[in-house]
């Protein structure tokens, strides 16, 4: 049998249904004049279950698993690292450092742009942003240890 | 109705205030932008900037918001015309015989077809929204708990119908975002759900990460730069009005095509996607010349274009007037309304007038601002799509970072959007319509608590939503629409929904 892209997708969310089940152990479920804390998400749970195995039992309709095209995987792969990056360092760097550094990044070396333009592009960007959150929204901007 | 036209009187003397008439004018030139770039689509758009309104109140929060709502929906036609890639998915008809206008030296024509077709719906849905919507609230004043459950069910059940993915795709994703609303502290016993002793948690996950991650990031993760590729046909200013033929053949679609839009937009599901197809297939249909569809004729255009402007004002009916969000836009600005402290369905009216009331006005105000800002500024937005998309999504990103860390100042919301980014990015991958996830999430806590109260109120009988009339007769038409489903799966029949999910594949 070839594996389809709904066989894996309909797995997925049978594990998924169960690990909530398996997460919901200590929530009550009440009694059905009093429904507890649990009642409704095991409820859910069972139905993500059982939809997924619908999706398994229907997966001949769908492209075989190796069909799927991952040709952005990459992109979305280093997009993925960077932002991650720019989110950790967020609070520790402020707004400025880390989103001029994130959007360098990004388009230094994914979309391969010549770095000094990248870095002008960025930090006109990152600065224009800044002034106009914290003086004419007043939402003030994560700082960093150096005061910006 | 006296009473209706003093209220609206009022609404239109807090529209007219200048700070709402800015805030409308930038949701509307902000929309038309979101509209007019590939791959940011009203829903992105509306949840990018939805932290911008925090510092807001209320009324302006909302005026700016539906701006960007019915803007986006205005700007797709643009990039459909002129680079026959659809700006957002509801005007994927629009690029059939808009593109195919543009070739034939009517770029102008069509831009401004769509505009006054776009202009004559909105301002008609907003009429009928005012009609309406204030004696459905007051008929939902009856609802008790089983009947707000029943139309809850309702509301998943239509939704799984109308969309073009299956049912089981669409349940599926509505039960993940169930399950993903459960998070935090149970509202009526007190526990902690799910929260992995995350303090941040406890308050549950919010719908700015959730949409933000799912529709801007994992958009993004799956576009990269050079996919985004088209030529643009600049149209001359000269040639903006269309000629004495084109405005009669463009005449009854407008019509029709608004009246269809703002039915379909009442009803839950992706409204403004589906009635632009309806209103394209019907126009193909009633046409005395169907073989001129795909080849620029000016129906195809224009009724697409009003059916989806109508739909999304019809959008705001079941929202004010119930509380009920018939699709994931809807569910934003939802959010958008409870994150200030106002509670969206039939108290809203009465408790907060000026909200309801300068919301409906502005939407007048709105539709106008539209209509001059989209004609004359056709240049500037024919600019913005020469913007190379590699430098445009850092620009997002960092947007999308800002955005969502503003909402609660936790570096958790921006992981979870993260998260959600990569979860949106796969489920593209295994072709998962995200959009009722987000509805799941929204109705979650009303659904859930809805429900227990009305089994603490039969003291655990079941029957208690069939001997209420109402959610009986809500029951009946759940069990019609999962009958039709069962008969579609076991007919395996080629109906509207296939034609849709195919001419949405084909033109993205």
């Amino acid at each position: 049998m070839k594996l389809r892209a709904d066989h894996v997708a309909g797995a997925a969310f049978i594990v998924f249904g169960a690990l909530v089940i398996a997460l919901s152990g200590d929530l009550p479920m009440g009694q059905m004049s009093m429904p507890g804390s649990g009642f409704l998400p095991k409820i859910v749970a069972v139905f993500t279950m059982i939809f997924g195995l619908a999706l398994i039992v229907r997966g001949s309709e769908s492209p075989p698993f190796t069909d799927i095209s991952w040709s952005d995987g990459k992109h979305a792969l280093m997009v993925t690292v960077i932002t991650a990056a720019g989110t950790a360092l967020y609070t520790q760097l402020g707004f400025i450092i880390t989103m001029t550094a994130m959007m360098v990044a990004l388009l230094v070396v994914i979309e391969r742009r010549n770095p000094l333009y990248a870095f002008g592009y960025s930090a006109g960007i990152v600065l224009l942003t800044y002034v106009s959150f914290e003086y004419l929204l007043k939402t003030p901007m994560p700082e960093s240890p150096f005061t910006y | 109705m006296e009473s209706t036209l003093l209220s609206l009187a009022h609404g239109f003397a807090i529209a007219a205030e200048p700070t709402n008439l800015w805030y409308a004018f930038l949701g509307c030139l902000v929309g038309t932008l979101v509209g007019v770039l590939p791959g940011i689509g009203p829903l992105s758009g509306i949840s990018i900037l939805l932290p911008v309104t925090f510092g807001l109140n209320a009324t302006q929060a909302v005026i700016m918001l539906a701006g960007i709502y019915y803007g986006s929906q205005y700007g797709g036609s643009t990039t459909s015309i002129l680079m026959r890639i659809p700006g957002e998915a509801s005007s994927v008809m629009t690029c059939i015989d808009g593109n195919a206008m543009a070739r034939k030296g009517r770029a102008g024509a069509a831009l401004c077809i769509a505009a006054i077709g776009s202009w004559v719906a909105g301002t008609f849905g907003v009429l009928m929204l005012t009609v309406v919507a204030p004696p459905l609230a007051t008929i939902a004043l009856k609802f008790g708990p089983p009947e707000y459950t029943a139309l809850l069910v309702l509301g998943l059940i239509f939704l799984a119908y109308m969309s073009s993915s299956s049912l089981v795709r669409t349940l599926l994703m509505a039960c993940i975002g169930l399950l993903l609303g459960m998070i935090g502290i149970d509202n009526m016993t007190g526990h902690f759900r799910y929260s992995f002793d995350l303090a941040e948690l406890g308050d549950g996950i919010g719908i700015v990460p959730v949409a933000v991650g799912l529709f801007g990031l994992g958009e993004i993760l799956s576009t990269p730069s050079h996919k985004i590729v088209g030529e643009v046909i600049s149209p001359k200013l000269r040639d903006l009005l269309p000629n004495r033929p084109e405005w009669r053949e463009s005449m009854w679609p407008i019509g029709r095509g608004s009246l269809l839009g703002f039915i379909i937009g009442i009803i839950p599901g992706s409204a403004h996607i589906i009635s632009s197809f309806l209103s394209y297939a019907l126009e193909r249909r009633i046409s005395k010349k169907p073989e001129e569809f795909g080849k620029g004729a000016v129906a195809g255009v224009a009724g697409p274009e009003s059916a989806n402007n109508a739909a999304s004002t019809g959008a705001f009916v079941p929202m004010l007037a119930l509380g009920i969000p018939t699709g994931p836009i809807p569910a934003v600005l939802m959010g958008a309304l409870m994150v200030h402290g106002v509670s969206p369905g039939p108290q809203l009216v009465t408790e907060h007038p000026d909200v309801f009331w300068g919301f409906v006005a502005s939407m007048y105000v709105g539709n106008l601002m539209l209509l001059a800002l989209n004609l004359p500024l056709v240049g500037l937005f024919v600019s913005v799509l020469r913007i190379p998309y590699a430098y445009l999504y850092p620009l997002i990103i960092m947007f999308c970072i800002v955005g969502v860390y503003e909402v609660n100042n936790s570096t958790v919301d921006v992981w979870i959007m993260l998260i959600m980014g990569i979860l949106g990015y796969l489920l593209r991958k295994f072709n998962f319509d995200p959009a009722p996830l987000v509805l799941g999430l929204v109705i979650s806590p009303i659904f859930e608590q809805s429900l227990r109260q009305s089994l603490i109120m039969s003291n655990g009988d079941y029957t208690i939503f069939l001997n209420r009339p109402i959610s009986l007769g809500i029951l009946v038409v759940c069990a019609i629409l999962l009958g039709l489903s069962a008969l579609s799966f076991v007919m395996k029949g080629r109906d509207w929904r296939a034609q849709l999910a195919e001419a949405e594949a084909g033109e993205s």
